[in-house]
């Protein structure tokens, strides 16, 4: 009970830091807002045609990649930034679990760019005055707490990443668009090749679209948008259980490679 | 004046040539090809199936052309600024600003080698889109379309030169430059025909470059000859040149600021 405690307290403490650094970030802002505004305004200008109703579509998908965007450059580098900044070491050697101080971060991150899709709703209903109305909104609050847990779950997989294979950092810029796609965040997934569609089905990003844009528009029943909840939950505990296996890795070549610091090791 | 004349040219090519090879030394092969070849791809992709989305019609060819001269702003925007303002992450600024090196070669040469590196991009956007959305090059004028992308790549580069001024003097480079490049995607026509942005959207469009050149590709790749897009053109080189000129005179105006004040190294 006192080691849940500590953790805990390890992890709103890493959240608040997280959390503060990031306002003095312009990049974190350029990710969070101004990106995710430009692109829902790009899609809505695009989509147009396909009438009003479609305007809700936009503001979830333009908060999805918003959302993406953050969890990839900000979460996915939570330990390596700490390498940048000289900090790793000493962060391996605390007492501390090291992947529930990244976990803070992570939910940091992602807590933030849920602004994405505030600024996007704002964007589309205040400024460009489309109606804008949540078909099921207690199941759309649901679905983005579930949706935020299962993806700060995938960061912890994704900064154990970028530290233990750097050629997987230096390629970041490659995998930002790629979800856009495979995530059905502004266009349906049918619309691709059918080979993608499995990618697609193992990438919780993809799930969190279906439940929020299901419940944001009606389009799927209760029971339907429940069964994404089940699938990122059962997502998310493979990652936590699988970024166990990752983060003992990583300290083992921190305490006997002594390569952590190194970059490009 | 022709020994002067000499080392001016070869201060322009050497500072082409370091600075692009500097920017790049970190890269490996393969992570500059992912960043050259797949990230635009990608890109690309994205806004074809938003566009097949919207129109439910095959029209894949107005943003293969669009998106793949977002390339040459891509190189134009985030390689140039970061060859000028990479000088003061790497604390060299002030020894550039201390040498007697003549500032027009150093400043502009920094852009040569972005805009070779920025017309390569957009063949290989092209290119993707003739493997992979069938786009028609078949009426196309291939010395046309060269010498757009030519001046597309040149007006864009002007248009990283002046970022990299604004680089010297703000931490925030990255969420400028990011910011730029994204207002480009909406303003320039690559992804929204400007004739259906709002006008004060439309007037923005008029003064910025890639405008023409994305109109002038989509022109000659319908079949348009060089004397179609000419007037185009020429306003686009026209852009290009005002902004180096920008460029150069905030170069300078920083350049004395900072010597003045002793910010040089200053974040």
């Amino acid at each position: 009970m006192k080691r849940l405690f500590l953790n805990w307290n390890i992890l709103a403490r890493a959240f608040e830091i997280e959390m503060r650094q990031n306002l003095t970030d312009g990049f974190v802002v350029f990710g969070i807002l101004i990106q995710p505004l430009i692109v829902a305004f790009m899609a809505l200008w695009m989509l147009k045609g396909k009438g009003a109703d479609n305007a809700i579509f936009v503001v979830v998908g333009s908060g999805m990649t918003g959302l993406w965007t953050t969890l990839l450059f900000n979460g996915g580098n939570s330990i390596t930034g700490e390498r940048g900044n000289g900090t790793l070491e000493p962060l391996v050697a605390s007492p501390a679990s090291m992947r529930v101080v990244v976990y803070g971060k992570v939910l940091a991150n992602v807590t933030q760019s849920l602004l994405s899709m505030i600024g996007s709703y704002l964007l589309i209903s205040l400024v460009m005055g489309y109606p804008l109305t949540l078909a099921r909104p207690g199941l759309f609050v649901i679905s983005l707490l579930v949706s935020v847990a299962s993806l700060v779950s995938f960061g912890l997989i994704l900064a154990s990443l970028f530290i233990l294979i750097p050629d997987f950092a230096r390629m970041v810029n490659t995998l930002e668009f790629p979800i856009y796609i495979l995530g059905g965040f502004l266009f349906p997934i049918a619309l691709l090749p059918g080979w993608t569609t499995p990618l697609s089905y193992i990438l919780t990003p993809y799930w969190a679209a279906v439940a929020l844009h299901g419940a944001a528009q009606g389009t799927l029943e209760p029971l339907q948008i429940a069964g994404t909840w089940g699938i990122m939950a059962v997502f998310s505990l493979v990652y936590i259980l699988g970024s166990g296996r990752l983060y003992r890795v990583i300290l083992y070549k921190a305490r006997t490679d002594a390569t952590l610091d190194i970059v490009g090791n | 004046m022709m020994n002067r004349f000499f080392t001016n040219t070869r201060i322009f090519f050497e500072g082409a040539y370091y600075s692009y090879r500097a920017l790049f030394r970190w890269l490996r092969p393969t992570t500059y090809l992912a960043s050259k070849v797949l990230a635009p791809l990608t890109m690309m992709i994205f806004f074809v199936y938003i566009g097949a989305y919207a129109s439910g019609s095959n029209n894949a060819s107005f943003y293969v052309i669009g998106n793949s001269l977002i390339f040459a702003a891509s190189s134009a925007i985030f390689g140039v600024t970061m060859s000028i303002g990479g000088e003061r992450w790497s604390g060299t600024l002030p020894y550039l600003f201390g040498s007697p090196a003549n500032r027009w070669a150093m400043f502009v040469g920094r852009a040569v080698m972005h805009i070779i590196d920025g017309m390569l991009g957009v063949f290989i956007g092209l290119g993707w889109g003739i493997l992979l959305f069938k786009l028609d090059l078949s009426h196309t004028d291939p010395l046309a379309l060269l010498l757009t992308i030519l001046i597309t790549t040149f007006s864009t580069s002007g248009l990283g030169l002046l970022m990299g001024c604004l680089s010297l003097i703000t931490r925030n480079v990255m969420l400028v430059n990011n910011t730029v490049y994204f207002a480009l995607l909406v303003f320039s026509g690559a992804n929204i025909a400007i004739s259906e942005l709002p006008r004060w959207m439309q007037a923005v469009s008029n003064v910025l470059p890639l405008t023409r050149g994305v109109a002038s590709t989509r022109t000659i790749v319908a079949g348009g000859s060089l004397a179609d897009v000419l007037p185009m053109l020429e306003v686009e080189f026209l852009i290009g040149v005002v902004l180096t000129i920008m460029g150069y005179f905030f170069f300078k105006v920083f350049e004395t600021q900072a010597k003045k004040m002793g910010t040089l190294d200053i974040f």
